[in-house]
């Protein structure tokens, strides 16, 4: 079935429209971005239990946005009278003023833009689906998701417990302008399995397993392969050591590859930071950043994933960008005002948190092209390393290329084989280039994850995805 | 009047319990490339959360479930959405607990105060212009400059009523802060990254930390790669030491306890072989121009003074209603403002030997659940034989678990927003990865 756009965004459509011509006489520019996204969050666990319609992504409201006299300003609310809309103008007027009169008596000067072009076009997208989050049986899928906890904890070894959790939202979204009408629907699915154990040290071990997609709540079943595994990751993490910290030969399997494709990489071409001066990215577009075997694309076409959105927060419709083309930085992505400041196209990755935020240039799906290597033939040609598996956090630093993430655990591979030793946590550490440089094979497959949130800095938190195939490199481990 | 509505509503639907939450937020953002405004945005927003709960037939389980309702919904949407609620509530099977009846003061503190939730008296603008003001008059140099910064005030007004008679209105000023830093010199450059929360704007304290960061920056140019240090003693003197206190205070979590995510006993040690200086951590309802400054907790339990830990022992738990209840606790709040007493040493004390300052990491972290400690180092002041060395790179690891076992903290302290801890921590034996 296709996700149907939301009745009550098509009811306010009009209004709206009349509000972007109030507002028109006024400002030069005008556009409105109007969200009704409905979801729910179920939480499992064997000791407590949650059902929720309240979900990162989930939102009813809207954000305007003007220009005039080389300034961008913008005003979210969440109240709005269709039958009011030119109290709606003055209010919008009146908070913005008032800011104005801040920012003048402060001396404030004005980051000079130009105006953001408006050419007409028209779209209206919903996307296939076979379950809708708002009417979902969710009596079936508590029962389906308490199962899993209670199989979990026949299963996993040692387990304190097993939590199993699940969000879908159907994203509806409406971009209007002078001469643009855009329309979105869609939905996607995220859930997770995770369990924890005593570990050999007496601390706590903690293993998590996800599933994603650009889908309704029937993704959720998939959680079953993620249960079966569970015991097998839990058995490894409570008999692991703390690793001897060295500079190593690894394998990152598809979960932690995509960490480093947007940790070490997609962070450093969002050229928002290159208005500000911030990414040393700017300074290598058309120079090798990785080995031939580094190519990297990102773009919400590029995988039907959590954020395979059809255009962005700004009316950008969805790209696929070749950031690095087998080693050499092609480009980065753009949102639409650094890609006016910048003189560029924008890429279709202006992304807002939710309606009440600001825009930035955010990442959609960032993943690595595969190769043509098997993991057997990559384990084979490795003499004293690791497998690395999981991820568990990254951070990124544009501006030196700094590399951090923290990776749940490392199969040991010695002479060509795995010993069966397990250590964890690793922190991999490296200078992206060398990391990126040391990229020697890649396997014939891939996959992308979409489980989890992305921040800007410390907050601005959105839906990303990010993978590829199994690689092989070098890198600092502790 | 749509919080009328609503509670007029939730009393006929004849569920077991109920509580709701309007929330009315103002506010301003400014954001800076350099001093030039990149972009001004206004925010108003409104909403009400409801969870309604439902108990099952034979009296011994309670569920729940949550939702937002719009501004803009209507009385059909209303209905429809606590008929939902009440129906998903029914399919979530808790071992039963209360709602609050204790009646709470909403005298406010340092910012937080009573009134109508729909007349938000924050006076935002005025806020925001001393952040303005502290922005131009940061010395620069030809070195050391703000490369960017946001700037967020807020004031928020909440109005919690629940269906035991429980029912306050409360009124809280909340800022956030981001500031880039750049230092550069013979065309070397670096940045540094600092996130700020408070409720107002402390202006002074927020020049002095930004002066005291493009220091730091000056000093990352000339900085050389970490050394393979192997167990080395590290020194935190930044705000990145909370990291450290939080580890603490989650493991006295009610939620930690009856997950058998902590095993600390209240009446025992938490580390009885400990050696070092002995933790003593501190809830509070408030703590000044903290940007956490409410009477009471999403669940409309009171915040109030109490130890969580006194001289190493488990003083008190804290935690939500529901994980309360089930550890036999009747009074009990989520936790807002935490203390942490001074150690046995001064600063002065602390910094003698060989150790690692580390004052910026890429993101430093303590898992709560393992104790692991994790961190790459951007910029670190390596005491070693009576000279300090400027180093960058490199990685810290370790475990919370071992390192309470011999940790040292100053008798000074200082406030980083909602958190009051030692101005620095040293903890011992760490593994440090270098770059040579």
């Amino acid at each position: 079935m296709k996700a149907p756009f939301s009745p009550y965004l098509q009811s306010i459509a009009p209004a709206l429209k009349a509000l972007v011509a109030e507002l028109g006489r006024d400002y030069d520019y005008v556009s409105v971005l109007s969200t009704d996204s409905a979801g729910f969050r179920i939480s499992i666990s064997q000791r407590a239990k949650s059902v929720s319609n309240q979900s990162m992504t989930t939102e009813r409201g809207s954000v305007v946005r003007v220009y005039k006299n080389g300034r961008y300003s913008e005003y979210a609310f969440n109240e709005f009278d269709p039958a009011d809309t030119a109290g709606k103008a003055a209010e919008i007027r009146a908070a913005l003023d008032a800011q104005f009169k801040l920012l003048k008596a402060a001396g404030q000067e004005i980051y000079e833009t130009g105006k953001l072009a408006d050419e007409p076009l028209t779209l209206f997208v919903e996307k296939e689906t076979e379950q809708l989050p708002e009417s979902a049986d969710l009596s079936s899928l508590v029962d389906m998701m308490t199962g899993f906890s209670d199989e979990g904890m026949k299963t996993v070894p040692g387990a304190l417990d097993v939590m199993v959790a699940a969000t879908s939202t159907h994203i509806c979204k409406l971009f209007l302008t002078a001469n643009r009408d855009l329309r979105q629907s869609y939905v996607f699915t995220e859930a997770s399995a995770a369990s924890y154990a005593p570990g050999k040290n007496g601390d706590i071990k903690f293993a998590y397993e996800g599933v994603s997609g650009c889908g309704g709540p029937e993704i959720i079943s998939g959680l079953k392969a993620k249960i079966d595994a569970l015991p097998k990751v839990v058995t490894d993490l409570t008999g692991s050591e703390p690793i001897v910290p060295g500079e190593y030969d690894i394998i990152t399997e598809p979960g932690v590859t995509g960490l480093i494709a947007h940790e070490a990489f997609g962070h450093g071409v969002e050229m928002d930071m290159f208005v500000k001066g911030r990414a040393l990215g700017a300074e290598y577009i058309g120079k090798r950043v990785g080995s031939d075997l580094v190519t990297m694309h990102e773009g919400a076409r590029c995988d039907e994933s959590v954020t395979a959105y059809a255009f962005d927060d700004e009316g950008t419709l969805a790209g696929d960008v070749v950031e690095i083309d087998r080693g050499i930085l092609r480009t980065g992505i753009c949102d639409a005002l650094a890609a006016l400041r910048l003189g560029i196209a924008p890429t279709g990755n202006g992304k807002r948190e939710n309606f009440a935020h600001k825009v930035y240039t955010r990442m959609t799906n960032t993943v690595f092209d595969s190769g043509s290597d098997t993991l057997e033939d990559m384990i084979a040609s490795i003499e004293n390393g690791y497998l690395l598996t999981g991820m568990d956090s990254g951070m990124e630093d544009p501006k030196h290329w700094g590399i951090q993430c923290i990776i749940n655990r490392g199969y040991e591979i010695k002479d060509g084989k795995l010993t069966g030793k397990v250590v964890s946590p690793v922190i991999m550490t490296g200078y992206v280039p060398d990391v990126l440089g040391s990229v020697s094979m890649a396997s014939g497959d891939r996959r992308v994850d979409g489980n989890g949130a992305c921040g800007k800095g410390h907050k601005e938190w959105v839906k990303v995805a990010d993978g590829g195939p199994y690689l092989k490199m070098k890198a600092r481990l502790g | 009047m749509m919080f009328d509505l609503i509670r007029n509503k939730l009393n006929a639907l004849g569920c077991e319990a109920w509580e709701m939450t309007e929330t009315n937020e103002t506010r301003w953002e400014f954001y800076q490339i350099g001093h030039k405004l990149d972009q001004n945005r206004a925010v108003k927003l409104s909403g009400t959360e409801v969870k309604v709960y439902v108990k099952s037939a034979d009296g011994q389980f309670l569920g729940s479930a949550l939702d937002t309702i719009s501004p803009t919904a209507t009385e059909a949407e209303i209905d429809a959405a606590l008929a939902k609620l009440t129906y998903q509530a029914s399919l979530v099977k808790n071992p039963y607990y209360t709602l609050t009846d204790r009646p709470v003061q909403t005298a406010g503190a340092d910012g937080a105060g009573s009134g109508s939730s729909k007349d938000c008296p924050v006076d935002i603008a005025a806020i925001a212009g001393d952040f303005l003001k502290v922005f131009s008059s940061i010395p620069e140099s030809d070195i050391r400059r703000l490369n960017s910064t946001e700037i967020f005030v807020s004031g928020i007004c909440k109005h919690f009523a629940n269906s035991r008679g429980v029912e306050c209105e409360y009124i809280y000023p909340s800022s956030e802060l981001e500031v880039i830093v750049n230092a550069k010199k013979d065309g070397h450059e670096v940045e540094l990254y600092r996130i700020y929360h408070s409720g107002k704007c402390d202006s002074k304290r927020l020049t002095d930390d930004i002066c005291r960061v493009m220091g730091f920056g000056e000093d990352r140019l000339s900085a050389v790669p970490t050394p393979k240090l192997g167990s080395f003693d590290v020194l935190f003197s930044t705000s990145d030491a909370c990291e450290i206190y939080e580890y603490f205070a989650d493991k006295m979590h009610a939620d930690f306890i009856v997950r058998k995510i902590s095993d600390w006993k209240i009446g025992k040690s938490i580390c009885p072989d400990a050696k070092g200086d002995l933790i003593t951590l501190r809830a509070l309802p408030s703590l000044p121009n903290s940007s956490k400054n409410y009477p009471v907790d999403r669940e409309g339990c009171e915040v109030y003074d109490r130890y969580l830990i006194r001289g190493g022992i488990a003083e008190n738990y804290c935690g939500s209603r529901q994980f309360s209840q089930y550890l036999g606790l009747e009074k009990s709040s989520l936790l807002t403002n935490l203390e942490v007493e001074g150690g046995s040493k001064s600063e002065a004390e602390l910094r003698s030997g060989d150790y690692l300052e580390i004052v910026e990491f890429s993101d430093f972290q303590v898992d709560s659940m393992g104790g692991d400690i994790a961190g790459e180092i951007r910029l670190g002041y390596l005491h070693r034989g009576g000279t300090v060395t400027i180093v960058t790179g490199g990685s810290i690891s370790g475990s919370m678990n071992e390192a309470m076992k011999d940790m040292s903290f100053s008798k000074e302290r200082v406030q980083y927003d909602n958190r009051l801890i030692p101005a620095v921590t040293l903890l011992k034996g760490l593994r440090v990865t270098g770059v040579e």
